[in-house]
């Protein structure tokens, strides 16, 4: 049995005037791989925002293990939920090391006594992002690769039962994307830590998350398992996107291959050509 | 085990590390501090300093170093740590060096609200610091909304503030203008900062000053070096953001307000003292206290050198302004270069 990590009620929010996200519900299973999908600008990260506390609800409200995320202490709320922003910002001159032992940031008090639970954090984190080697070196000098999974180091040595990234894959490599989505999977299964990310790659969404959210015209349009959402039907309707879906041949789950306009030699006829 | 007693070395030797680069600053400033009190029109002895410090007479030297030496390079070296630690702090919180109070137009203010009220309101003293640090924190208010646009972005706040530095030096001109009874070198310390002709007096608000807003930001400095990492994470590790930067420009603006009341706008210490304290202590720690020092030696030195090594006599600003001047250019290419797009 599973029960609710974060249940997002009536949530109305945006920015200035505009209003992003309307009247949404969605609950967020403890212990799952959740991926948001949905098309450029529909509220993906506005809702990963709103569930880490970084934008306020207009109206409904945001839960975190049954308590009202906008009614507690930040530190308290950064000891069970993390959040990785899309492009963090590495201080110049920091090194490996430095960077992910400010994951303790929230567990530490006024005077910043560095303990042996705050060592013994980072060292795990560094051991299960193969960072340890790069301890020493300056985070600038790293590549795409080794640099997204030292920022997730981070998040790891922040011990939270729940971890938000938006889009966690972003500017790397195919090679390096499957290495970051490998890596949240491991943290997922040997510490239990709840996953919600926001992910551009809908195969890789697909295969990798336990749940997909689908989020369109500011409200969730779909919600569970991949096989249940990814589907013709969902992908016209959200992306507006004639497609294919078949099963993966590695893995049980669904697997789209967009249509488009040019070089189609085998489109069977039985999706519309012009989808909406 | 072997790992972690491995990163426990690691945490240690950059400890050890940052503890010497600090060390180093604090002897380059105390080392100035002796020069200074040894080296002017006569030529005083450390031997004779120590025996002033212990309360011995010492004749005619105990009025150069009590009258002449000692208050200048005391209030030069807390002028100093007011615009290292004020300057870092904006450059720590605005993510760039070029966001310095000094260049975008809050020692300015600081500076033109101070001769506004000597020149106009034939006030002085404590008023003075007051309505300086008003003017301080009016400044930034008023770049920080001009700059506004669904948030304030980087480049932006400092186009606008280098504007605002620009028309409150020229009111700073203006009211000097109206001062005909001033020298010259009165002028010069509103205009680039002087430490000529400096008091004890002047010291105990620069000491309070130091305690209240030092104090404040040494109390936030562990937020202040996760904001470094972008609002967004600093927020997912706990960081109140707001009051951060709150207390943070607050204590910054009074920092550098105090200073300028005192000195005048030292040109360019504010903007140079962080960096260079970068340089020196490598790694992540806060570097609020390194740049504190590293501001207090540079305007102990340049007024050194600006006093008795340089053919004439120039005020501090004046040195600190050729020193300064190199960087910010060097800044600016670079910047460019990086496509530092606006």
């Amino acid at each position: 049995m599973t029960n609710a990590a974060i249940e997002v009620s009536g949530l109305v929010t945006g920015y200035n005037d505009g209003t992003v996200l309307d009247q949404l519900d969605l609950t967020i299973m403890s212990g799952e791989v959740t991926a948001i999908i949905g098309a450029n600008a529909c509220g993906k990260s506005t809702l990963l925002r709103s569930m880490s506390r970084l934008l306020k609800p207009r109206t409904g409200r945001v839960q975190i293990f049954g308590q009202d995320l906008h009614k507690m202490p930040p530190r308290k709320l950064a000891q069970k939920l993390g959040f990785l922003p899309q492009s963090p910002i590495a201080p110049e001159g920091i090194t490996v090391l430095d960077l992910v032992s400010r994951g303790r940031h929230p567990h530490q008090g006024v005077f910043g006594r560095w303990t042996p639970d705050d060592q013994a954090a980072v060292d795990a984190a560094l051991d299960m992002t193969g960072t340890h080697d790069l301890a020493e070196r300056l985070v600038e000098d790293l590549s795409g690769g080794q640099r997204q999974r030292v920022w997730i180091a981070m998040a790891l040595a922040q011990g939270t039962e729940i971890l938000l990234l938006d889009e966690p894959t972003t500017y790397l490599d195919i090679n390096h994307q499957i290495d970051v989505l490998d890596l949240l999977t491991d943290l997922n299964q040997e510490r239990g830590t709840t996953i919600v990310m926001v992910l551009h790659d809908l195969n890789l969404a697909a295969r990798y998350a336990d749940r997909l959210v689908a989020i369109g015209n500011g409200q969730v349009h779909s919600v569970g398992a991949p096989s249940d959402i990814l589907t013709e039907t969902m992908l016209t309707e959200v992306f507006g996107l004639n497609a294919r879906v078949m099963a993966d041949p590695v893995g049980r789950s669904p697997m789209m291959v967009p249509v488009g306009r040019y070089k189609v030699t085998n489109d069977t006829g039985t999706v519309r050509k012009n989808a909406g | 085990m072997s790992m972690t007693r491995n990163f426990m070395q690691l945490r240690l030797r950059a400890d050890r590390k940052r503890r010497l680069g600090l060390c180093i600053i604090a002897a380059v400033f105390l080392g100035g501090v002796l020069v200074s009190l040894m080296i002017g029109r006569s030529f005083i002895s450390p031997i004779t300093i120590g025996q002033y410090l212990l309360g011995a007479d010492v004749g005619g030297d105990a009025f150069t170093l009590g009258v002449l030496r000692f208050p200048r390079v005391i209030v030069a070296g807390l002028a100093g740590m007011c615009f290292g630690m004020g300057g870092v702090t904006f450059q720590t919180l605005l993510r760039n060096p070029l966001a310095s109070p000094d260049i975008i137009g809050i020692s300015s203010g600081a500076s033109a609200a101070a001769v506004f009220c000597i020149v106009m309101l034939g006030l002085s003293g404590a008023v003075v610091s007051v309505v300086a640090v008003a003017a301080g924190l009016g400044v930034a208010l008023a770049i920080y909304l001009l700059a506004w646009k669904g948030g304030a972005a980087g480049a932006r706040l400092i186009l606008v503030g280098i504007g605002i530095s620009a028309m409150l030096q020229s009111f700073t001109a203006y009211l000097l203008t109206q001062a005909p009874s001033w020298s010259l070198q009165q002028s010069l310390r509103w205009m680039t900062g002087s430490t000529n002709g400096a008091q004890l007096e002047l010291a105990l608000p620069l000491v309070l000053a130091l305690a209240l807003f030092g104090g404040a930001l040494i109390v936030i400095r562990r937020d202040l070096e996760v904001l470094r990492m972008g609002d967004d994470l600093a927020a997912g590790l706990g960081v109140r953001i707001g009051h951060v930067q709150i207390v943070a420009i607050c204590a910054a603006v009074g920092l550098v307000a105090f200073a300028t009341a005192a000195t005048g706008p030292i040109a360019f210490v504010a903007f140079l003292a962080g960096p260079i304290a970068a340089r020196l202590i490598k790694g992540g720690g806060s570097l609020l206290l390194p740049a504190a020092l590293t501001g207090a030696a540079l305007v102990v030195l340049a007024d050194f050198v600006g006093q008795v090594l340089l053919p004439a006599r120039y005020p501090v600003g004046i040195v600190t302004g050729v020193l300064g001047a190199p960087y910010l250019v060097l800044l600016i290419i670079k910047d460019n270069r990086n496509g530092g797009a606006l």
